[in-house]
């Protein structure tokens, strides 16, 4: 039986891709479909397709990697650089949002007063929950540090304590936004300063689900025996980004809580 | 969850307690190390199959779907 002479990972073919790209597609066209014919059907089936198509995938690559061995060292440095390429990607995004924020706030027009926040904004007070969010997202990045020395150390029980309790604050973040987002005195139809407010910490919000739902899967995984003392990659990804994510929030915090209130 | 993990006595905990759950990734190991030719997607039997071709049946329905809704949406509406 031919074996490789390589520790690289050459896959088995997989339609994925392909079922990927169409979601893609569908969800897109779907989009214009839904605003100029007020049909959501299209872009429903292009949802169904990307989540079907991001859970056969990625369970594919535990199948490929924790079950049949082939994430070996060089390999892993590989999904390391991509992680890293990936979340670098991911902070452009975000510079992008801040920018515009920055570009408006620095100069306010006459139109807005000549001052920021723009006349008739009444901002929130950066002191109240933006303050206990950002409590929590800094208390979630100890729980997930938490977490990984506990894998390393070969702690189960506190490995499972600790990843439920960082999804958990996850969690009391997202619902005390989605508080605030409700009493906002203001809405993202109000001006540059609605747009630049609802535009990046909505996004921001976005990422914190993605996040969370990242560390709960990492939580199944543990809780099945997926990660061992020294190869836990999938764990280490899913801190990175949450850690990317916090610190996200808190340039948030600093600059359009606090400065431009 | 928490609870139901059983009491431990000091004589008894040599090797952790079952806490939530057995170690199946041998057996899973030895089920997706199985020399059969089968490409990883599908090396779980009938449930890969049936969602795999649900996936599928999506993706080429939805692709005539949407080649359909593209070619009546860029015919010209009379005004």
């Amino acid at each position: 039986m031919a074996r490789q002479a390589h520790a690289y990972h050459m896959v088995d073919p997989s339609p994925w891709p392909l079922t990927g790209a169409v979601a893609a597609l569908l969800m897109t066209s779907g989009l214009a479909v839904w605003f100029h014919f007020n049909s959501t059907v299209l872009m429903t089936m292009g949802l169904a397709l990307l989540l079907l198509t991001m859970y056969q995938w990625w369970r594919d690559i535990i199948r490929e990697g924790t079950f049949q061995g082939h994430h070996t060292p060089p390999v892993q440095k590989g999904l390391r650089y991509g992680m890293i390429l990936f979340i670098t990607s991911e902070v452009f995004f975000f510079l992008g949002f801040f920018w515009a924020f920055y570009h408006s706030s620095l100069a306010p027009t006459p139109e807005l007063g000549g001052c920021w926040p723009p006349t008739g904004i009444i901002p929130l007070d950066p002191f109240e929950v933006p303050l206990l969010n950002t409590a929590v997202l800094l208390a979630s990045g100890v729980t997930v540090t938490w977490a990984h020395h506990s894998i390393m150390e070969r702690e189960r029980k506190q490995t499972i304590q600790a990843l439920t309790l960082t999804i958990l604050l996850g969690f009391y973040f997202t619902a005390l936004q989605a508080m605030e987002y409700y009493e906002a005195p203001f809405t993202i139809a109000d001006g540059v300063y609605g747009s630049t407010f609802f535009v990046a910490t909505g996004f921001h919000g976005l990422h914190v689900i993605i996040g969370s739902t990242f560390l709960a899967v990492c939580l199944l995984r543990q809780i099945q025996y997926h990660f061992t003392s020294e190869h836990h990659f999938g764990f280490e990804a899913a801190a990175w980004y949450w850690h990317f994510v916090d610190v996200v929030w808190l340039f948030l915090y600093v600059s359009i809580y606090w400065w431009g209130s | 969850m928490i609870f139901a993990t059983p009491t431990k006595v000091a004589s008894h905990s040599g090797e952790a307690v079952q806490y939530l759950g057995a170690n199946r990734v041998p057996d899973l190991q030895r089920l997706f190390q199985r020399s059969d030719g089968v490409p990883v997607h599908l090396k779980r039997g009938v449930p890969d199959k049936l969602l795999y071709r649900t996936t599928m049946a999506l993706t080429i329905g939805g692709t005539l779907y949407c080649l359909v809704a593209l070619y009546m949406a860029s015919q010209p509406r009379k005004r």
